[in-house]
């Protein structure tokens, strides 16, 4: 429990208002989107600024409390969940962008602003920051930061890594610290800018972030291909990327998931088709005309099914809209959706899918796939039922499975989710245990008390 | 319903279904179109929040607590969670239920109680009632008693929502439902037999636009049948928390109309067809699927109904207008129903469409919240209003008597000059 005093001195700080202590509302922020797990904070604050994260910090490290950043909560892998109770802190009301910089080209932004209003805000003025999770509208900036959140664009533009400038935080000690800038070259000393994305609120609490932005791209153009089966589709992806196209985006949905997105979108998906990939293309005109007649060529010599070109660039956005709403979709099947991230090189696809039927069958288990198909990112989503003890066990076993062979086949546990508490189990089966050691060596330099977003990423006995 | 099994911390009585609560796996893709998150920040006043509450009582996690009746009622049930819920959640379903609940664990005191029984068990269910009600109302704007109460400032005096109340009213003229005749035979070609469901804020506050309605049918080609027997659809008291006469009001529309020889029963009141559409699920312990499926399938908004059969556009005459449209929650969200009015409205000669940003955002109007949360209301209307102004129409177009009150209303105090109408009107205007 947290002292009265300690309340108090958050609400002189933070104002009553943005202390909230109902049973009610602390209820309610207790979870992520990650299925199956909740846990209870003890209290819940919600600062304006950087100064005010400190005050909080120092709050925590004085009572020694545990802290938990979290921003929209759609982590989905158990991020920002507070598992130990203690004070979450929601960083939704710091949604100030700060600046659009057009002569550097970046935006600076606090870490509450919502991933769309940050493309938009660019876009208004010709610019364009490529990063899109498929939670887009919601998902924070700053979580996107924590999670190194990917996106439906990754395939050719990367994640957000790849577009963070500089990082302002606030250590488990209180202090602020700022890494990186405006400078395209920066290497001086350690790289803790990279270091803290994808440190899934571990080792500080992102304020501020930097982003670069770059020029949108000229032009595009949206295909939708069909199969009868779903390992010519990654066969499709593998040949494309050996053929030297990169398009911006190849997704893919499987039947289950083609299903469940028509029921909720009714844009007419072929409910028959084993699988569909989304491919769109984009850049200068010319090049654009070329990698289509390339993408298209390729996609009959394989033998897709059908393939549709989206007659203009709001059928295009249906399209991409549709696609992001795959795994709540899924949900309508059942009460429980398990996903994973598992995510292998490119050339393994065909065999990924292979994989992913055989054992489904061999646990007898219901299972949507989709995933960024071109970046090797794939989430197969067991539909489940979590009052169902037989069928969690059966689940787990699928997914260890599952993983045994993605590793092996030099894949990782997860492309873009992180490992949260979801798949901590797994961590050290991909990195061994001197990997994790020196994490976890790294974790104790930050936060030599242990209270930043404790009970995340290394499994139990490795902490 | 009484033999139900307990869950969790609900009472058996009208109790939400464990699953419905289950589904929502809090992907969040309902935060950023609940008009009340945005207002509050709150987690717990988002679609995702409140269903967790649910869960929460559901699974005895929680009491059912006064915040959970708060939310129940701070929820305006506008549906546009409903429509970006992937998974099929249905929160604002869910929350309805919740304030059925409300009710038994937090019973109103005496006089209210007295009063809320009385207006929704006697009043709304008696359209004869209803309308004899409504008499002193038309008296004392006709007396000049209005005139005098709005310019004495008498009711400052009271309570905010008596005043705003008051103000909201639009003139009232008599009721349409006992003017209109039994059946209306079509103008024309007949292409249908329809029957009419009038709804209770439409005859009685806005008779002209269901006159326009019928005319609207007729001159279609409709004839149209309206059984004096309809009672009041139910929405009211679903959003009071009151299942139970719901249930006794729906069983008797569904009979009445279920009888009639007609091709589809059409209403003009995008939250009547709502609750209609929902006697399928309202009634199903009743067991009657197939008349259930039969009725819902032949409840049509007007301008559902008129984009179905087509409009006959020869001798629409040319309404040289710019005009926004405004969808009503009931209609786009609980209906589905949204590209279909601005057809018609496109499909009248003369006139220039202009699409205004959020064109279904919630008004604030949400039955009584506007009386209720008068200030949480407002700043739901002022977003609406600031929209409306972006697009410079002239008409603003709205389908459902609650957002033209509020709208109507919040365009006055605003000083702002655009003149409301159904979409009913703005085709009797085009008819001619």
């Amino acid at each position: 429990m947290i002292s009265e005093t300690a309340i108090q001195t958050l609400i002189d700080k933070l104002g009553k208002e943005n202390v909230i202590t109902a049973a009610e509302d602390l209820l309610v922020l207790g979870y992520d989107s990650t299925p199956g797990l909740h846990a209870t904070p003890d209290l819940v604050v919600y600062p304006t600024d950087s100064e005010q994260v400190q005050s909080v910090m120092q709050v925590a490290r004085d009572h020694k409390v545990p802290i938990t950043p979290r921003g929209s909560g759609t982590g989905l892998s158990g991020g920002s969940i507070p598992v130990d109770g203690g004070i979450v802190i929601c960083l939704n009301k710091m949604d100030k962008i700060l600046e659009i910089d057009e002569e550097n080209l970046t935006a600076t932004c606090q870490a509450g602003v919502v991933t769309l209003d940050l493309f938009n805000a660019v876009a208004a003025k010709g610019l364009f920051y490529p990063p899109d999770p498929g939670s887009q509208k919601i998902s924070t900036l700053g979580g996107n930061v924590m999670e190194d959140a990917g996106g439906l664009r990754g395939l050719k533009y990367g994640v957000t890594r790849d577009y963070v400038m500089a990082l302002k935080c606030v250590l488990p000690d209180g202090s602020l610290l700022s890494t990186g800038g405006k400078s395209v070259k920066d290497v001086a000393g350690y790289a803790f800018k990279d270091l803290l994305i994808g440190s899934e609120g571990t080792l500080a609490i992102i304020t501020e972030i930097t982003v670069k932005l770059i020029p949108p791209p000229q032009d595009k153009r949206t295909f939708l291909a069909y199969f009868d089966d779903i390992s010519i589709a990654g066969a499709a992806v593998s040949k494309i990327i050996a053929a030297k196209i990169i398009p911006s985006t190849m997704e893919i949905m499987d039947k289950a998931t083609i299903n469940c997105v028509e029921d909720y979108v009714k844009i007419g998906l072929p409910r028959e088709m084993a699988a569909l990939l989304l491919i769109e293309v984009d850049g200068h005109p010319a090049m654009v005309t070329e990698e289509a007649e390339g993408v298209e060529r390729i996609l009959r010599e394989v033998g897709a099914a059908e393939v549709q070109v989206a007659k203009d660039a709001e059928e295009a956005a249906s399209l991409a809209a549709a696609r992001r709403t795959a795994l709540s979709a899924l949900a309508r099947v059942s009460p429980t959706t398990l996903l994973e991230d598992a995510t292998v090189p490119r050339s393994m696809l065909a065999e990924t899918f292979t994989l992913i039927e055989r054992l489904t069958k061999k646990y007898a288990l219901t299972v949507g796939t989709f995933g960024h198909a071109g970046d090797g990112n794939l989430h197969p989503t067991v539909l489940c039922d979590e009052r169902d003890a037989d069928e969690m066990k059966r689940a787990h076993a699928f997914y260890d499975e599952l993983y045994e062979q993605v590793l092996a086949w030099g894949g990782t546990v997860s492309g873009e989710h992180g490992i949260g508490i979801a798949k901590k189990e797994y961590l050290a089966r991909q990195i061994g245990p001197g990997g994790v050691a020196v994490m976890k060596r790294i974790k104790q330099a930050f936060d030599p008390e242990g209270i930043l977003n404790p009970g995340k990423i290394f499994a139990d006995g490795q902490e | 319903m009484a033999d139900k099994e307990k869950l969790g911390n609900f009472t058996p009585e009208n109790a939400p279904e464990y699953e419905d609560v289950l589904q929502c796996m809090r992907c969040g893709f309902c935060l950023p179109t609940c008009p009340t998150f945005a207002l509050s920040g709150r987690e717990r006043s988002s679609p995702r929040g409140r269903v967790a509450l649910a869960r929460a009582v559901a699974e005895g996690k929680l009491e059912f607590t006064e915040a959970v009746k708060e939310e129940a009622f701070f929820c305006l049930d506008c549906r546009a969670c409903t429509t970006a819920c992937p998974s099929g959640v249905r929160a604002g379903e869910v929350m309805e239920i919740c304030r059925s609940q409300a009710h038994q664990f937090f019973p109103l005191k005496h006089v209210s109680k007295s009063f809320r029984e009385f207006v929704l068990q006697k009043m709304l269910p008696n359209p004869d009632l209803l309308e004899t009600s409504m008499l002193p109302a038309r008296l004392y704007q006709k007396l000049g008693i209005q005139w005098l109460v709005r310019h004495s400032q008498l009711l400052k005096l009271g309570p905010e929502w008596v005043d705003k109340a008051e103000r909201m009213i639009p003139e009232l003229h008599p009721p349409l439902r006992p003017q209109l005749a039994d059946v209306i035979p079509a103008e024309g070609e007949q292409r249908g037999r329809v029957a009419f469901f009038l709804g209770c804020i439409m005859t009685l506050m806005y008779p002209e636009v269901s006159r326009q309605t019928v005319r609207v049918l007729t001159h279609q080609g409709f004839e149209v049948v309206t059984p004096k027997e309809q009672k009041c659809c139910g929405a009211p008291h679903l959003t009071e928390g009151d299942r139970d006469t719901t249930k006794r009001i729906a069983q008797h529309n569904l009979d009445l109309f279920m009888a009639l020889d007609v091709d589809a029963i059409v209403t003009d009141c995008a939250g009547c067809g709502a609750a209609l559409k929902e006697y399928e699920e309202l009634l199903e312990e009743a067991g009657e699927h197939d008349k259930l499926a039969t009725f819902r399938a032949k409840i049509k908004d007007v301008s559902e109904f008129l984009a179905e059969q087509g409009l006959r556009t020869e001798g629409l005459k040319p309404v040289k207008k710019i005009v926004t449209y405004h969808e009503p929650c009931h209609l786009c969200h609980a209906q589905g129903i949204s590209k279909q009015p601005r057809e018609l409205i496109k499909a009248i000669p003369g006139i220039v469409y202009r699409e205004m940003e959020e064109a279904s955002w919630c008004c604030g109007s949400a039955a009584t919240f506007s009386l209720k949360y008068t200030t949480e209301s407002q700043q739901i209307l002022d977003r609406k209003l600031e929209n409306i102004r972006a697009t410079g129409a002239e008409l603003l177009v709205t389908a459902n008597p609650g957002c033209h009150l509020q709208l109507a209303w919040g365009l006055k105090q605003a000083g702002m000059t655009q003149e409301v109408v159904h979409i009913t009107e703005l085709l009797g205007i085009a008819t001619g």
